[in-house]
């Protein structure tokens, strides 16, 4: 178990801690992103992953994007921090176009991609790796410093994984290797968190203390967060909002306090995995 | 033969370092284009009856300028480019030593196919040193965006970091040390001293920084090796180089700690 608990009582302090030093500008912002008529095309496709694709999304949202396999979900995201270049539509974070700012914009949004599973035989240990999150945000020319450093053991202490900060990334199980890369995604104190099924490899207690670890980020420190999943059962149940996907168009944007039985309608139209949790299987 | 020892150590040193690079970097295809466009290139200049090395850099330049920016652009993988770019390279190399009047037997011919570590001069190893300077400079200056690109180009991009200057100037590099290191295996070899030390460096270190000040260690011994054991067989060098890194590689397969069970 070693590395694998979160050990809350002792984290009170650092948690404290990560508030004081996150997002000074995060809760002052008002659509985060805006994307307007977007079509993404992969290279080589004809058809688009996603299609007329229209979404605003305003500073300390939290909302789940949901929907089967090749819904077009992971397209939605790669638009969003402008790894893939929209064939049509314009898409604006933080008030900026991806396509001209795509650089300035990425260093402002953690980013933990769907199943990043490391080689073992890969010459990088997890601090290693952890630390490259801040590389962008820190510049060219300068090298990290002891307080970077501090930073991002810091967090890996949060997400109980500092014990295993200078073993090989690769050598790690497929849950301690999804924790650094939410440890990454966070180490550059990121103003939008976009996360890709970032619960899927995790252990059943990581399962529950994970994401209540991240929604007490978007609680206490205002981050806005976008998390994807193909499975209904893990959304938090402080998800605001549900922006539901399917064969690469957007089928269902609401606020669940407005539609209390929306998972349920989603259930029965996606055919999506669902938990008795909410009591909908 | 001082000048010989000292271009082998100087080249052993250059593409055991920026063979890391390129196999990290995913773009080992990248330099067999690169490797064979400064062969083609040298041949040009052999059939022009110019120096080969202004030819051979030309044409390895040109390589690439080009290579990056259509693998990055065009709706086609990048292996599929250098795919065709490859025998293409070979293809004219072939073409332009034809031309050559006195094909097979001209020593400027067999020394851009076989290489020739004695006819190493002096402005040569001038110029493996002033690249190899720049190089540790610019690694040395860069190093976080590197070895994040080698981690994950995407994940590097994702993260803030402009990839595509640093993917591009390890191509063109990597295009300028193969044809400065042509004299020393040849144009049909080259591209065994680019990936031989840095495979054989992979199969014992977890540490990057370790990896990266080993490789070319190891490229420099297996070179001086290899020339050693031509002089001492009366075999051609280039053969003997590529056969000692070859040999040193099967070892480090064989011995690595990564590959033992748990």
């Amino acid at each position: 178990m070693r590395g694998n608990t979160i050990s809350q009582s002792s984290n009170t302090n650092l948690e404290a801690e990560w508030s004081q030093m996150l997002f000074e500008g995060a809760t002052q912002m008002h659509d985060v992103i805006r994307l307007e008529n977007v079509y993404t095309t992969y290279e080589g496709e004809k058809r688009p992953a996603i299609r007329n694709m229209n979404l605003t999304v305003n500073s300390n949202e939290f909302i789940y994007v949901v929907g089967p396999n090749a819904a077009g979900k992971t397209t939605l995201l790669e638009t969003i921090n402008g790894l893939l270049p929209p064939s049509r539509g314009k898409v604006y974070v933080f008030g900026q176009d991806v396509r001209k700012n795509g650089r300035k914009v990425r260093c402002q949004i953690g980013y933990v991609p769907q199943d990043f599973i490391v080689d073992p035989g890969e010459p990088y240990t997890a601090l290693d790796v952890v630390l490259m999150g801040m590389y962008g945000k820190i510049g060219i020319l300068r090298k990290p410093d002891r307080r970077d450093l501090n930073k991002v053991t810091r967090i890996m202490k949060l997400l109980g994984v500092d014990e295993l900060a200078n073993r090989p990334m690769g050598k790690l199980s497929g849950g301690q290797q999804q924790k650094m890369m939410i440890a990454r995604a966070l180490a550059k104190e990121p103003k939008l968190l976009l996360l890709d099924e970032p619960f899927s490899n995790l252990d059943i207690d990581s399962r529950q203390r994970i994401p209540s670890f991240i929604e007490r980020l978007h609680e206490e420190n205002g981050m806005t967060i976008i998390i994807v999943t193909h499975n209904i059962s893990e959304i938090s149940k402080r998800c605001e909002r549900i922006v539901a996907m399917d064969n690469g168009e957007k089928i269902t944007d609401e606020k669940l306090m407005e539609r209390p039985f929306l998972l349920k309608e989603l259930y029965q139209i996606l055919g999506m995995e669902v938990s008795s949790r909410y009591g909908l299987s | 033969m001082q000048r010989a020892l000292v271009g082998c150590v100087l080249a052993g040193l250059l593409t055991g370092l920026l063979g890391v690079f390129v196999v990290k970097m995913k773009i080992s295809s990248m330099g067999y284009c690169m490797s064979h466009g400064a062969f083609a290139g040298a041949a040009l200049g052999v059939a022009m009856a110019v120096d080969p090395l202004t030819t051979a850099l030309v044409f390895s330049s040109i390589t690439a300028l080009f290579i990056g920016p259509i693998a990055d652009k065009a709706r086609l993988h990048a292996d599929v480019i250098t795919s065709i770019v490859f025998p293409l390279n070979m293809a004219l190399a072939f073409v332009f030593l034809t031309l050559s009047p006195e094909v097979g037997l001209k020593t400027d011919v067999a020394n851009v196919l076989w290489g020739s570590v004695l006819s190493i001069t002096y402005p040569d190893a001038v110029y493996l040193t002033s690249i190899c300077a720049t190089t540790l400079a610019l690694i040395f200056l860069f190093w976080k965006e590197f070895f994040a690109i080698m981690f994950d180009r995407k994940l590097a991009e994702a993260d803030g970091i402009s990839t595509k200057p640093f993917v591009y100037f390890i191509i063109f590099l990597t295009g300028f040390v193969v044809t400065l290191s042509l004299k020393l295996v040849g144009g049909l070899l080259i591209f065994a001293l680019l990936f031989n030390p840095a495979s054989t460096t992979l199969q014992f270190s977890h540490n990057m920084k370790r990896i990266v000040f080993l490789s070319p260690i190891v490229g420099a011994v297996t070179c001086v090796s290899g020339l050693f054991v031509s002089l001492f067989l009366d075999l051609p060098v280039g053969s003997c180089i590529v056969l000692v890194s070859t040999f040193v590689f099967a070892l480090a397969v064989l011995l690595s700690p990564k590959r033992r069970r748990r």
